[in-house]
C-alpha cells in the first residue's frame, strides 16, 4: 500500500521544509502549495489524502481556499487541518464550521499534530450520502 | 407648712415638682439673656394677669428674678397709688409691702425654695409669691395680694397714714373698699397662681421654640432655594413633589405652582416609566433609606440630560418613612468627558492589541520553522546525534517553548486590557483534564526529577469554565510550582469542593519549594511581578502568567489566592462555580411552567460517523433544534460532554408527557427534513420527571427534581461513551 499523500499549503518556506521532513520521517509522501491559487491546483492534481492549511496566504485567505477545496466533488470527504499562527478564539470555530476537522496554532505540539493527522487518515472512510448534499 | 423667723410661710406643693421635673430636661439648656426677657414678656403675661387678678379680687404683678416690677400692676386697688408712690426713689424692693421696715424677701425665698411664700409686711398687709421656674433656672414671680387679711387696726392705720402723708379716713376708706382676704384663702390662691404661672411659662416657652424652629426652617429654605446648580425637591411616600426649589426649576424647566402634586416619574424617560424604574428607586430608598442612580432625565420641554440622583428616605425608623428628599446633578458633560476619555482609552488599548497581535503572528511563522528543524534534529530526522549535540538542542528547544508560552502571554495581556479576553464555559469535568495537564507537564518535571501528583476527591462535581482556559491556569500554575521547586521535590494538584461554598470547586497546586516571602505573596498575581529565589535566578518568562491566571479565573466567576512561608513550599489555589443544572435553568423554572408537576428531559442522539459529528453539521443542528422549542418554558442545554463532537443534545421541557409528546414529533419531523435520504437518524428519547409532593419548599422542589434530571443526562451520557 502507497504512503498517504499530505499537501501542505503555507507561505513560509522554511516552515514547509521542515514539516516536510518531518512527515515524511513519519512515512508520509507531501506535496506542498505556497499561495492560494497554487494551492487549489495542486490539490486537483495531486488529490491528497489531507490537507494541513495555513490561513495566511498570498493571493487570497486561507478561508476562501478552504471554500473553495470544499467545492471540489473529489475533495468533499479530504479532512483538512488548519495550521495558523491567528488566535483560535477568533478562527477556530469558524474554521470548523467551515468544514475543517480541527484548529492547530503555530507552533503545533508534534505528538498532538502527528496524533490528529493519523486519526483523520485513519478514519477516512466513505461518507454517508446525506452529508454529502 | 413652715414659718421662718421673718414670719414668711412656705409649703410644699406636689405640683411644683412636677411641673419642674417636666421641663428640667428642656432647661437644662442654657437659656440666654433674650430668651429669658422672652419668656417673662409683660405684654404676653398682661391679659393672663389681668384676669387672674379680677376674678381672684386680688392685686397682681410679674417681677424678675431680684423681686423687681415688671410692667404694671394688674387689678391694682386704690391703696396701691399710695404704695408706688412710696416706691418711687427707694430702688429694689416689694411692691407689694405698705411698711418698709425691712425688704421683703418674698420673691427671693420664693426662688430659692421654689415654693409659693406668703409674706406679711408691718402694716399686716399679706401678699404671696409664687417662683417662676424652668427647670433650675429661676426666671421670676408673680405677686399677688395687696389686700389685708383683715380689716386694719386704728394705731396701724394711724401710723400707716402717716407713713403716706395721707388723712386716716382716707387710709381707711382705701383698705376697706375690699373685703380682707384671709390667710387661708390667699394661701388657695397662691397655689392657682403657681399652677397658672408654670403652665403658661410653659406654653411660652414651646411657642419660643417653634418661632426658633420656624426661623430655622426659613434660613434653611432660603438656603435651599439659593442652590441652583443642584436640584433638590421632596416628595410624599407615593412620590408625588412637595416642595421644588429654583434650582429644580432652572433645571427641569417646572415651574414650582406646576409640579407641586405631580408624581416625579414625570422627570423619567418613557423606557424608565415601562420599566418601573421610578417605583424600584422608591422602593429601594424605604428600604435601605438611600437610593442612587445615574441616567437620563427628561426636562419639561422634552430635552434629556444625564443626572446623577440621591434619593433619601425622609422619616424616623426603617420602614415608615414621610416621603422622600432628592438631590439631583446635572452630569451630562461629566460624561459626555467620561466616554470620551474611555474611548480615547479603547482606542489607545485597541492599537496595542493590533500591534501584539501582529507581532505575535509574525513571531509564531519562524518559531514554527525552529521548532520543526530543532525538533526533526532531536528525533534524527536528519541524522545520529553526540549526547553533547543532543543536550544542545534540547536546551534549544526548551527556550523555544518558553518563548511560544511568552508569545501567547503577550497576547492575553492585552486582552486584559480591551476586556477581550475571553472565556466560554460549559460542563468541565476535572479529572480528565487534570490527568492530561499531567501529562503535557511531565516532560518539563522529570527534567528535575520533580514527582508530579493528583489527588482530587472521588465525588468532586462538575464545574462550569472554560476547560481550555482551566487548562492555561493549572499549566502555568504547575511549570511556576516545578520551576520553584528544587530536584527530586514534589507538585501536586489537588481538587475539592470549595469548604466556604459549597457552590464551588477549589483546585489547588502545592508544591514543596522554597516558599514565597510576605512581601512577594502580595504583589505575585500583579502584572510584571518577577520573584527571584536562590533556587532560579535566571528570568524565565515575561512574569505575566499569574497576572493572567487571575484576570481568567475571576471571569469565570472564581478567585485565586496562594498560602506560602519561606522555606515550607507554597500553595496556589482557585475556584470555579460547579456545574448546577438548576442554575442552567433557572430561567425556565417558574411556579407557573411548573404548574403540571412534570419536567421532560429530552435526549437526541445524532447518529457520528466514524465515531465524530462534523462540527458544522453540529451548529446547524443547534439551530434546527432551538426552533422546535418554545423559548421561556424549554431549554436547549449546552454541550453537556467535553468532547466538541457531542453527539447527544438535551432539552429540558416544562411539560408532562403528551406536551413532550407534541415537541418530539416538532423535532422529528424537522430532522427528518435534515436527514432525508440518510440511512442512519437521530434517536430521539423522553423521560418524564414528577416533582415531589407540594408540601416541600419550592426552591427544594426545584433542586430536587433537576438534580433527578441530572442523573439521567450523565447517565446517558455513560451509556453512549460505552457505546463508542
Amino acid at each position: 500500500m502507497s504512503a498517504k499523500k499530505i499537501l501542505i499549503i503555507d507561505d513560509d518556506e522554511h516552515l514547509v521544509v521542515g514539516l516536510t521532513a518531518k512527515l515524511k520521517a513519519n512515512g508520509y509522501a507531501v506535496v506542498s502549495a505556497m499561495d492560494a491559487v497554487a494551492a487549489v491546483a495542486v490539490t486537483r492534481q495531486e488529490t491528497p489524502d489531507l490537507i494541513l492549511l495555513d490561513l495566511g496566504l498570498p493571493a487570497g485567505d486561507g478561508f476562501l481556499v478552504l471554500e473553495r477545496l470544499k467545492a471540489l466533488s473529489q475533495m468533499v470527504s479530504t479532512p483538512v487541518i488548519v495550521l495558523s499562527a491567528r488566535d483560535p478564539a477568533s478562527n477556530k470555530q469558524r474554521a470548523l464550521q467551515a468544514g475543517a476537522i480541527a484548529f492547530f496554532q503555530k507552533p503545533p505540539d508534534n505528538r498532538e499534530l502527528l496524533t490528529e493527522i493519523g486519526r483523520a487518515l485513519g478514519e477516512k472512510a466513505a461518507l454517508p450520502q446525506f452529508l454529502k448534499t | 407648712m413652715q414659718m421662718d423667723a421673718k414670719g414668711h410661710v412656705s409649703w410644699v406643693k406636689e405640683a411644683s415638682a412636677d411641673i419642674g421635673g417636666t421641663t428640667g430636661e428642656i432647661a437644662k439648656a442654657q437659656l440666654s439673656r433674650e430668651e429669658c426677657a422672652e419668656l417673662l414678656d409683660v405684654k404676653a403675661w398682661g391679659p393672663m394677669l389681668e384676669t387672674y387678678g379680677r376674678t381672684m379680687k386680688l392685686a397682681v404683678a410679674l417681677t424678675d428674678a431680684e423681686g423687681n416690677l415688671l410692667g404694671r400692676c394688674h387689678n391694682p386697688q386704690p391703696i396701691w397709688s399710695l404704695v408706688q408712690s412710696a416706691m418711687v426713689g427707694k430702688g429694689t424692693g416689694c411692691p407689694f409691702c405698705l411698711t418698709p421696715p425691712a425688704p421683703c424677701t418674698a420673691v427671693a425665698d420664693a426662688l430659692r425654695t421654689g415654693l409659693t411664700t406668703i409674706a406679711h409686711d408691718a402694716a399686716g398687709l399679706t401678699h404671696v409669691a409664687v417662683p417662676l421656674l424652668l427647670g433650675d433656672h429661676p426666671l421670676g414671680a408673680i405677686i399677688a395680694g395687696q389686700v389685708a387679711d383683715q380689716y386694719p387696726e386704728s394705731l396701724m392705720l394711724q401710723r400707716a397714714a402717716k407713713e403716706f402723708g395721707v388723712s386716716v379716713q382716707l387710709l381707711w376708706g382705701m383698705s376697706s373698699k375690699q373685703r380682707p382676704v384671709s390667710r387661708a384663702a390667699l394661701q388657695l390662691a397662691g397655689d392657682l397662681l403657681f399652677t397658672l404661672g408654670q403652665a403658661f411659662l410653659q406654653q411660652r416657652y414651646g411657642a419660643i421654640l417653634e418661632a426658633h424652629v420656624a426661623r430655622s426652617n426659613l434660613r434653611f429654605r432660603l438656603l435651599v432655594d439659593g442652590v441652583t446648580d443642584y436640584a433638590l425637591f421632596t416628595t410624599d411616600p407615593q412620590g408625588r413633589v412637595t416642595s421644588w426649589n429654583s434650582g429644580a426649576q432652572r433645571m427641569l424647566g417646572h415651574p414650582q405652582g406646576e409640579i407641586i402634586g405631580q408624581p416625579f416619574s414625570r422627570m423619567f424617560t418613557v423606557e424608565d416609566i415601562q420599566n418601573g424604574t421610578p417605583e424600584k428607586q422608591l422602593r429601594k430608598a424605604s428600604q435601605e433609606g438611600r437610593a442612587e442612580d445615574e441616567g437620563w432625565r427628561v426636562r419639561e420641554n422634552g430635552t434629556q440630560f444625564w443626572a446623577n440622583v440621591i434619593i433619601t428616605a425622609l422619616g424616623e425608623e426603617a420602614g415608615s418613612h414621610r416621603g422622600f428628599a432628592l438631590v439631583m446633578q446635572d452630569v451630562t458633560e461629566r460624561r459626555r468627558g467620561a466616554i470620551e476619555l474611555e474611548t480615547v482609552r479603547q482606542e489607545r488599548m485597541n492599537l496595542q492589541e493590533q500591534f501584539l497581535s501582529h507581532v505575535s503572528h509574525e513571531l509564531r511563522t519562524p518559531l514554527t520553522a525552529i521548532y520543526f528543524f530543532i525538533t526533526n534534529l532531536l528525533e534524527g530526522v536528519v541524522g545520529d546525534l553526540s549526547s553533547a549535540q543532543r543536550e544542545t538542542l534540547e536546551f534549544s528547544l526548551e527556550n523555544i517553548t518558553q518563548l511560544k508560552d511568552m508569545v501567547s502571554d503577550l497576547l492575553d495581556v492585552s486582552r486584559v486590557e480591551t476586556l477581550k479576553l475571553t472565556v466560554d464555559s460549559q460542563r468541565m469535568y476535572v479529572p480528565g483534564l487534570v490527568a492530561e495537564v499531567l501529562r503535557t507537564c511531565l516532560a518539563n518535571a522529570k527534567l528535575k526529577n520533580i514527582n508530579l501528583l493528583a489527588d482530587i476527591a472521588p465525588d468532586l462535581p462538575s464545574a462550569w469554565a472554560d476547560r481550555s482556559r482551566v487548562r492555561q491556569i493549572l499549566i502555568n500554575l504547575i511549570d511556576n510550582g516545578i520551576r520553584f521547586t528544587p530536584d527530586h521535590g514534589t507538585v501536586a494538584v489537588q481538587g475539592r469542593v470549595f469548604q466556604e461554598d459549597a457552590g464551588f470547586l477549589c483546585l489547588s497546586v502545592i508544591d514543596s519549594g522554597c516558599g514565597i516571602s510576605r512581601d512577594n505573596r502580595l504583589t505575585v498575581f500583579d502584572r510584571l511581578a518577577q520573584i527571584k529565589t536562590q533556587t532560579e535566578t535566571s528570568r524565565k518568562g515575561l512574569g505575566l502568567g499569574l497576572f493572567i491566571s487571575k484576570e481568567l479565573v475571576s471571569r469565570q466567576g472564581g478567585r485565586i489566592w496562594v498560602d506560602s512561608e519561606v522555606g515550607q513550599g507554597s500553595t496556589f489555589s482557585f475556584t470555579l462555580p460547579a456545574f448546577s443544572l438548576a442554575k442552567l435553568c433557572d430561567s425556565i423554572l417558574t411556579p407557573a411552567n411548573l404548574a403540571t408537576g412534570c419536567v421532560t428531559l429530552l435526549s437526541i442522539d445524532v447518529p457520528a460517523i466514524n465515531g465524530s459529528v462534523p462540527a458544522q453539521d453540529l451548529t446547524v443542528l443547534r439551530k434546527i433544534l432551538e426552533r422546535c422549542i418554545l423559548a421561556g418554558q424549554d431549554l436547549l442545554l449546552p454541550a453537556m460532554t467535553e468532547e466538541e463532537t457531542v453527539e447527544t443534545f438535551f432539552i429540558i421541557a416544562c411539560a408532562e408527557t403528551s406536551g413532550a409528546g407534541a415537541i418530539t414529533k416538532r423535532l422529528g419531523r424537522e430532522l427528518e427534513n435534515f436527514y432525508h435520504g440518510a440511512d442512519l437518524k437521530p434517536a430521539i428519547f423522553a423521560t418524564t420527571v414528577q416533582l415531589s409532593p407540594n408540601d416541600r419548599p419550592w426552591e427544594e422542589r426545584k433542586a430536587e427534581v433537576m438534580m433527578r434530571i441530572d442523573k439521567l443526562i450523565q447517565a446517558h451520557v455513560l451509556e453512549r461513551e460505552r457505546a463508542r
